[in-house]
């Protein structure tokens, strides 16, 4: 085929021709044998300068097309997209920085013209040894896994379930709720009380486009976004060890935390002494409405202990402090005569309406006490001494029961999932996002997606925005009757060049790369990769080829560089 | 008068933070020497040896390699393994006969449009000192 290039120098108002000379740059281009025109437009990216191109593509039949404009991250795809009306390939083309790497960093003249020639001729090269690259289509499965029936799992769930996508929700306890179901009632201001939580249950039963599955786990997940298959086993009793396959779009990881094992520190003395009990069995006491010693007599003192394996694991819990002074409340509204004291390192209370709930418990009578640390907890006669310091300052309080808040940790399936999924895990064991603020719900495998405290402490009505934002992520991408679209820039590996090391395998965040052990080489499934182009700069035979930025591509650039 | 040296620098820069820091650098009018020429890659993890080697082989007085700082790279470990690299290409530097300080590697974060000026300033700063790349200047070797 006779390769036609055609180049096309934007001005972009006055941007660039301030400070790059573009009749020099259009003399010294026309030189160039396989460039076929040059022309300069006043602002291509408008859609009077989208028009022109396009017909002048058509008119002088190019094959080829260089734009010399502004960034590629600002109108690469602009572009792109008028070459392929054009009826060209789009990735025949080849966008060049003039104007922010360019006219706005040189401020001579000359030089930056200089540069931008070298450039664009950079750009001239590099093109003819484009491919012809092809955006393939994938059909997909618009039903999602949800993994885990906690109150994230189960939004989730309720918010993608339609007449066109069915849930598959998995839960390993024998119902549903999580630990939200286990909660007495939801702090005041949070609306309604463990009706909430009940009412989703009953929402998700009815919805017949879920299909739940207790008391079962995920034993196998693999695939791509748009094509995932899994494994549940069930551990029913009369379905022990049943595993049913199904098929998914995407997953969400909705599996939650469990509490500290206050057993791991001796000086909580749990388990040990009567009537020191964890802010789970406490719950279960006001849901039903006995709070009683072990001795059946009502508490005439409490301490609610904050902060229980803060230092060992490294993080705050964050809802710890908000439930206690639930507790606070309770113990004062149905025990008027009770002393309440709150034991805390810090505390944490950052929803608007949280000080206002502080102030009223302080109203009631609850002592608010800072410590450092509790030393020990132990039995002093009828009474219960909580030792703690502050500021090395040791004190202590004598009451008669002591509720401890245990630090939120992740849930056990946690580190198996994420090696059954090649999902990274931050350092204190949850899953990590992709990104904490740009893609807090995203994982680096395309269509897996966690919610809630699965990533880490936060309370109801975040882990439910949270599942919404995975749900709205699983809508707008996985839509019925549409096709996904995998990266096009991927990696490929040359078959008789590759010596089967396996080096690439390890490099790829992505689990992209998988191994054939008949043929001996390695394989890239073009549908997960992502086109970095780690294993391109690991493979020690140079038998991957990452598409669009193959060597010979670069070494196009890097010798106008150095001409 | 002998005219000054002035070198020729190949930056190969990660298109996710190195690459959009140097158009913020543009953007924001800083004035960045123009003896390096940018080269966009998808991630440093990219730049093979095989390509660091070529350019200063073919006479580039230095290259600079800039991705994402540790801990942000777009590709989660990219800048990682580029890090590796590095130690070792510095060694191949030395056994080319090259001073090692002609190849950089930089974090440059899609924000530090100012640091990816002081960084490329620098290192032709640096590399002017230390002359012409020795491969290319010596018909010898």
């Amino acid at each position: 085929m006779n390769k036609k290039i055609g180049v096309y120098v934007c001005e972009c108002g006055p941007n660039i021709p301030e400070r790059i000379d573009i009749d020099k740059v259009i003399e010294e281009l026309s030189s160039m044998g396989e460039v076929k025109t040059v022309k300069r437009y006043s602002l291509l990216c408008s859609n009077d300068g989208k028009k022109f191109l396009k017909e002048d593509i058509e008119k002088e039949e190019l094959t080829h097309v260089v734009v010399a404009a502004c960034s590629p991250k600002e109108h690469e795809n602009t572009f792109m997209k008028v070459c392929e009306e054009a009826g060209m390939n789009p990735y025949l083309f080849q966008m060049v920085n003039i104007r922010e790497q360019c006219a706005w960093m040189i401020p001579d003249k000359e030089e930056a013209t200089s540069k931008a020639i070298k450039y664009i001729k950079a750009g001239v090269h590099r093109v003819l040894f484009h491919d012809p690259l092809k955006q393939k289509e994938l059909e997909i499965n618009v039903d999602v896994l949800v993994i885990g029936g906690g109150i994230s799992g189960i939004e989730a769930s309720l918010s993608l379930a339609g007449p066109n996508r069915k849930i598959h929700l998995v839960e390993k306890t024998d119902s549903l709720g999580g630990m939200a179901g286990k909660l007495s009632q939801i702090l005041p201001h949070q609306g309604s009380k463990i009706k909430l939580v009940k009412e989703k249950i009953e929402q998700v039963e009815n919805n017949e486009n879920i299909h739940v599955y207790t008391s079962s786990d995920v034993k196998e997940v693999r695939g791509f976004l748009g094509n995932f298959e899994a494994v549940v086993k069930s551990n029913q009793e009369n379905k022990e060890g049943i595993e049913e396959e199904i098929k998914v779009g995407a997953v969400v990881l909705a599996t939650g935390f469990e509490m500290f094992d206050l057993k791991e520190n001796p000086v909580y003395g749990y388990g040990e002494i009567e009537n020191v009990v964890s802010a789970l069995e406490f719950e279960e006491m006001i849901h039903s409405e006995k709070i009683e010693l072990k001795n059946g007599k009502k508490p005439k003192s409490v301490a609610l202990v904050h902060c229980a394996g803060r230092k060992e694991k490294g993080y705050c819990s964050k809802v710890c402090c908000l439930y206690t002074l639930k507790f606070a409340h309770y113990l004062k509204d149905n025990l008027p005569d009770v002393d309440v004291k709150e034991l805390y390192m810090d505390l944490c209370l950052p929803h608007k309406q949280d000080q206002s709930y502080f102030d009223q418990a302080k109203e009631k009578g609850v002592e608010f006490i800072r410590m450092d640390e509790v030393e020990k907890i132990k039995k002093s006669g009828d009474k219960i001494e909580v030792e703690y310091r502050n500021n090395d300052k040791a004190d202590k309080v004598s009451v008669d029961m002591v509720v401890i808040a245990p630090a939120m940790v992740p849930s056990q399936d946690t580190s198996h999932l994420a090696e059954l999924l090649n999902l990274p895990l931050d350092k204190s064991g949850f899953f990590k996002e992709l990104h904490e603020m740009l893609d807090p719900v995203a994982t680096p495998m395309e269509g897996v997606y966690i919610t809630g405290c699965a990533l880490g402490p936060r309370n109801i009505p975040e882990s439910m925005t949270q599942s919404h934002a995975t749900s709205g992520k699983i809508l707008s991408s996985l839509i019925p009757g549409r096709k996904v679209k995998p990266e096009v820039k991927v990696s490929e590996i040359k078959e008789d060049l590759c010596t089967g090391c396996q080096t690439c395998l390890s490099v790829c965040f992505y689990g992209a790369i998988s191994y054939d052990p008949f043929k001996g080489v390695s394989v890239v499934n073009e549908a997960i990769c992502r086109g970095c182009g780690s294993c391109v700069g690991s493979c020690p035979s140079g038998a991957i080829r990452s598409k669009h930025f193959t060597y010979y591509q670069l070494y196009q650039e890097v010798m106008e560089a150095l001409r | 008068m002998e005219k000054k040296f002035k070198p020729n620098i190949v930056g190969f820069l990660c298109n996710w933070c190195s690459y959009a820091g140097a158009d913020l650098a543009g953007s924001s009018k800083t004035d960045v020497d123009s003896s390096l020429s940018v080269i966009r890659v998808m991630c440093s993890s990219r730049v093979n040896s095989n390509l660091v080697l070529s350019a200063l082989l073919w006479g580039s007085d230095g290259v600079l390699v800039a991705g994402c700082h540790p801990g942000d790279c777009h590709y989660e470990k990219g800048n990682y393994y580029a890090r590796r690299r590095f130690a070792l290409l510095k060694k191949i530097a030395e056994v080319l006969n090259l001073e090692p300080d002609r190849i950089q590697l930089s974090w440059i974060s899609a924000s530090e449009g100012k640091r990816y000026a002081e960084v490329v300033n620098k290192f032709a700063e640096d590399i002017s000192k230390l002359g012409p790349n020795p491969l290319t200047s010596n018909p010898k070797v």
